[in-house]
């Protein structure tokens, strides 16, 4: 894969994947 | 305040529910079209600024209008609206686009939904022409849609009774109610939806080179088609049209459903992170999950070229048609395109039985008809309402109501929300309402995002299609004269719903003698 389409994807995927585990695992942290 | 009303089972039950409503056919098919066309990975940047700048903002705001209607005995936006302007009779009329809009978009989605069902049948059963070529499939399917008498279908039957079968399961759930039915779904489909999402994507990221005489067709290069940036593309205002746009068709923000669905929260159920929480999850089902199939896939059978001319096919051609064509070309390419339909399937009816959500809890909270007597009434209205669109699909009955149902009330009704929430609540008593309950602080940069950003952005993209497609469309510009009849028909299935419910929404509230009602803003303790 060419670096910048790279690049973009990780940050697209990385972006979204650490709202996604932030959110859920604040949810199901043991009070 | 009403001793009765439902309220969700758990907090995930109902994030599974939202985000259930939010994932739909636009996260499998519109998206990847959408970034494909506009600048593919450089796509991502008015995307995700709209995500952070609209998406999220509005998440919270309709989650938290939603909590403080419920605390209050009701769940639409009519009698909140109302009760934070002091029964302002112009308020509760703006908020009754909340009820209208998505009972719209329900009429002609529940059709299309059925259409997916259908198509898995098909699949399963080795009846869909997956080997013939994209005419036998366009043949398939206007056949299959009752536009043309061939040797595949000589009537609309098995439509419409696949259209009777969906119908009859939205409103099943509907009339079990949020705990017992819309929950339920919600907490079993969702899970499968998202095996059935990775099973097709690991299934296209192993695809390889499938004609070893293209060794550049192949899934790095389709991935590079995908997220090679065209920075140039950034330059472009349609280009943050088109993302803004996405942001509300996939998030099922502007509707009203969210508002109906949090109001069946707990009194003090946090809204913060759950909003969140279910952004989040339709997210990674739109960019991870979305993104890595449908383009993906085309590029490695049809080329950049191809895969262009297929993006700017239309949403039923590339479900429709290019899929199940794709599926033709692998091994056990029946049971993958099953199971596509399947996802669509699942994806659709999450998101349908919420439509209707903000419509029953009007007539239960406001007119105190029971659950089971208001599924009928609307399964009854609905049932009718969508005949038209079956009977006279051809005739441009689908794109009137989605630019109503699906585009101008969508943007107008967050318009006019997020205002309420930032300037006739405050933004102080807002911000503190919000928080009740909150497992996370947000930012307080949200605090200037919510008050201005998210307005006047809003503002921006109403001013925009407004200019684009308000006039031509509302002059029936590119519509056929023989077509105008039933555009017109359209419109007055539309504006006839809206003028219903803003009487019988003033009729409510003169009955139930709410004049004096105010919306305890923020709870306390």
């Amino acid at each position: 894969m060419k670096t910048e389409a790279l690049i973009f994807m990780a940050l697209s995927w990385g972006s979204i994947l650490a709202l996604l585990l932030f959110s859920y695992i604040r949810m199901f942290r043991k009070k | 305040m009403s001793n009765h009303r439902e309220q969700w089972g758990s907090k995930l039950g109902a994030i599974l529910a939202v985000a259930g409503s939010a994932v739909g056919l636009g996260n499998f098919l519109r998206f990847p079209a959408k970034a494909a066309l506009n600048g593919g990975g450089a796509f991502m940047i008015p995307y995700l600024v709209a995500l952070f700048l609209l998406g999220i903002p509005l998440m919270w705001i309709e989650w938290t209008l939603g909590r403080m209607g419920g605390r209050n005995g009701f769940g639409t936006a009519t009698s909140i609206f109302a009760a934070v302007t002091r029964n302002s009779t112009a308020a509760r009329i703006l908020g009754a686009i909340g009820i209208v809009g998505p009972f719209i978009i329900l009429i002609y989605y529940t059709f299309i939904e059925s259409w997916t069902l259908a198509y898995a049948y098909f699949a399963f059963t080795g009846t869909l022409p997956t080997t013939g070529g994209q005419p036998e499939l366009r043949t398939f399917l206007s056949g299959f849609q009752g536009l043309e008498q061939n040797t595949y279908f000589s009537h609309i039957g098995p439509a419409y009774l696949f259209f009777t079968i969906t119908f009859i399961l939205n409103f099943f759930f509907i009339y079990r109610g949020v705990r017992g039915g819309i929950e339920k779904l919600s907490r079993i489909g969702m899970p499968i939806l998202l095996i059935l999402a990775v099973v097709l994507v690991v299934r296209t990221l192993t695809l390889g080179t499938p004609d070893p005489a293209r060794p550049d067709l192949s899934i790095p290069n389709a991935l590079n088609f995908i997220w090679t940036p065209d920075i140039e593309s950034l330059g472009n205002a349609r280009v943050w049209l088109e993302a803004a746009g996405q942001m509300f068709f996939t998030l099922s923000i502007g509707m009203g459903v969210i508002i109906a669905y949090a109001s069946y929260l707990k009194k003090d159920e946090d809204v913060v992170l759950s909003g969140l929480s279910a952004a989040s999850t339709n997210e990674f089902c739109e960019v991870i999950l979305g993104g890595s199939v449908v383009i993906p896939a085309a590029f490695v059978f049809f080329g950049a070229v191809g895969t262009m001319e297929i993006a700017r096919s239309g949403l039923f051609n590339i479900g429709f048609v290019t899929m199940p064509l794709i599926f033709g070309k692998i091994p056990l390419g029946a049971l993958f395109a099953g199971i596509w339909f399947l996802l669509l399937f699942i994806a659709g009816i999450t998101s349908s039985v919420s439509m209707v959500q903000p419509a029953m809890s009007f007539l239960q909270d406001e007119l105190k008809i029971s659950r089971e007597k208001a599924a009928l009434i609307l399964g009854g209205i609905a049932f009718l309402a969508c005949q038209p669109v079956i009977f006279f699909l051809g005739h441009g009955i689908v794109d009137e109501l989605d630019f109503w149902g699906g585009t101008v009330f969508l943007v107008l009704f967050a318009t006019i929300e997020t205002i309420i929430f930032g300037w006739v609540i405050g933004i102080e008593k807002a911000w503190e309402e919000m928080h009740q309950g909150a497992e996370i602080r947000v930012p307080r940069i949200y605090r200037f995002i919510i008050k201005y950003v998210t307005p006047i952005y809003l503002l921006v993209i109403l001013g925009a299609w407004g200019y684009q497609q308000f006039v031509p469309t509302i002059l029936m510009t590119s519509v056929a004269e023989a077509d105008r009849p039933y555009i017109w028909g359209a419109r007055a299935l539309v504006f006839g719903m809206l003028a219903l419910v803003i009487v019988l929404t003033i009729y409510a509230a003169k009955r139930l003698k709410r004049s004096t009602t105010t919306v305890e803003v923020v709870h306390e303790n």
